[in-house]
């Protein structure tokens, strides 16, 4: 492209505010955040401080930590699994809908979750999962024995897949809705039956939204606090939680730090792969 | 076209009805222990009440985390669209370099963690020795709407034809005049659209505000976290259809002003 650039117009100016809010509150506090994870105390109240990677090694004194990062981990990765085999059917059938009407309903009832209230649906899920809830309540008048539905993991992924599949959907939507039906219809018509055209022309073209709605999904399941602290009570202990509990309960400004850390570090690494894995999809669609 | 085998299509439609239904059951079961009058949670429901609204309108302690809630969203309403849709322009406008990076940068606070956000921003308040001012949660709720603006207007940005805004300015409009004749009209829709969702977002933000927040001075989903760790009863359903009635009132807005696709089109 020899294309000269056209000069930078004056309208450019307006991304100064932004620019500087950004500058001021996100930057600047990750990099305090930074900073106090590697410093032995606070280098305003405290002239002494000195470096330290203590916060950071606290992390493998103790089971107790690295089983919640575990345990974050192992939570991220089982929610994910789930809300892609929930989510794909959906978003086929929403992006192989061809009725206007019926394709707006199905966004609303995926976007309308994603707009109420996490604490809301936190909620709704204990009046289904609790002891007297809706599930235990119906059990028992069945005949059955009650079953231990929250305070526990499975608790927490429930709650985090509710969360989380219109994210997975919507990322698949697209994916889906792009993929060439003629491609579908010669496999049909060279013999191929509906469940062999799927799996083998449909799902491989699908693979990119597959890897990027489940990259989305594992990383905002790893930072939830609300759905843990709430469904998984006293027996789930995951990264946010302890993050929280670093600040509220123990005031401990650098381990909470270090914690941030490497939770930041994980999900910037899966936001560049999801950037990656969309930037191609856009870049092949461009050239199309 | 559609030669179906009925027992396959059959059941993917059960499928994806059951998934529909996962989706949305538990928002509708909110509204059963919103007006059913025992005490506790207790399924069946006996009866039809009010009282829980009641309870919830009548508390002081849910009515001052609703008005501040509300508080701090309109103003970061009216901050996240200026500065939102300032910037939108500046990147699609301005000819900057980098422009994509520049986008990818100004949407990252919808990516990373929220509650490193808060954990950072407290931080840095401690740090400088600010406390934990309402500003503090302003801005911090600010910092998650903006991204959202950004979007929309983009959305419409990228969409409207350049030809109308080069036409006007042949005609001898000044560049002044183009822009709140011409551009700012035509990018409406986008920044109400934006403005929409920041709105739901502070007043739906929790992982942030956990952090900013002082104790006499709680947003709504704050208190309502603490009420249900302790107690379980129909003001907390009652409060979240508040909640629901809300975003259901800004989805149907949405859809009418710009439909839902922008917000799909990430």
């Amino acid at each position: 492209m020899s294309i000269k650039r056209p000069r930078i117009s004056p309208i450019a100016w307006g991304i100064a505010p932004a620019a500087l809010l950004f500058v001021l509150f996100f930057i600047l506090p990750f990099g305090v955040m930074a900073l106090l994870s590697v410093l032995s105390g606070n280098p305003v109240s405290n002239p002494n401080v000195t470096f330290t990677w203590r916060h950071y090694n606290r992390l493998f004194d103790s089971d107790l930590y690295f089983d919640a990062l575990v345990a974050t981990m192992r939570i991220g990765a089982v929610t994910t699994v789930i809300s892609l085999l929930i989510g794909y059917p959906l978003a086929h059938w929403m992006a192989r809908m061809r009725s206007r009407l019926g394709h707006a309903a199905l966004l609303m009832a995926v976007i309308a979750p994603l707009l109420t209230g996490i604490v809301v649906r936190t909620f709704a899920w204990m009046t289904l999962l609790s002891d007297r809830g809706v599930i235990n309540t119906t059990l028992q008048w069945l005949g059955f024995a009650p079953l231990p539905l929250m305070y526990n993991e499975f608790g927490v992924i429930v709650g985090l897949v509710h969360i989380y599949v219109p994210f997975m959907v919507l990322t698949l939507v697209g994916v889906i809705g792009r993929i060439d039906r003629t491609l579908e219809e010669a496999a049909s018509g060279l013999g191929a039956g509906r469940f062999r055209t799927f799996l083998e022309v449909t799902l491989p073209l699908s693979l990119p939204g597959i890897l990027a709605g489940s990259l989305l999904v594992f990383a905002l399941a790893i930072s939830a606090y609300v759905t843990p602290v709430v469904l998984g009570g006293n027996n789930v202990l995951t990264l946010p939680m302890l993050i929280y509990q670093q600040v509220s309960a123990s005031f401990n400004l650098g381990f909470a730090g270090a914690l941030g850390v490497v939770l930041l570090a994980v999900s910037l690494a899966l936001v560049f792969a999801y950037n990656a894995v969309l930037g191609r999809l856009t870049g092949e669609r461009q050239i199309a | 076209m559609s030669k179906r085998f009925g027992g396959a299509h059959a059941a993917y439609l059960t499928l994806n009805g059951a998934i529909v239904a996962f989706l949305l059951l538990p928002i509708a079961i909110v509204l059963v222990f919103a007006l059913n009058p025992t005490p506790y949670i207790a399924f069946p429901p006996v009866g039809v009440t009010l009282r829980w609204f009641v309870k919830f309108f009548s508390s002081p302690e849910f009515m001052n985390a609703l008005w501040l809630s509300i508080y701090v969203a309109v103003i970061v309403v009216i901050l996240s669209t200026v500065i939102g849709a300032l910037c939108a322009l500046a990147i699609a406008r301005g000819n900057l370099p980098g422009f994509r990076l520049l986008t990818t940068v100004f949407l990252s606070p919808l990516m990373l963690p929220a509650i490193l956000t808060g954990l950072a921003l407290f931080q840095l308040f401690m740090l400088a020795g600010l406390g934990r001012p309402v500003w503090g949660l302003v801005v911090g709720h600010t910092l998650v709407a903006v991204p959202y603006v950004l979007r929309t207007t983009l959305a419409v940005l990228q969409n409207f034809d350049r030809r109308v805004e080069e036409a006007a300015a042949m005609l001898g409009a000044s560049p002044s005049r183009v822009f709140f004749e011409v551009t700012l009209p035509l990018i409406r829709p986008g920044v109400i659209a934006g403005g929409i969702f920041a709105f739901i977002v502070s007043f739906d933000q929790l992982p942030i505000s956990l952090f900013l927040v002082v104790p006499s001075g709680e947003t709504l989903p704050v208190v309502l976290l603490n009420y249900i760790r302790f107690d379980l009863d129909g003001a907390i359903a009652a409060a979240s259809m508040v909640s629901i009635v809300l975003a259901l009132t800004a989805v149907l807005l949405l859809e009418r002003i710009i439909g839902l696709r922008a917000y799909v089109r990430l």
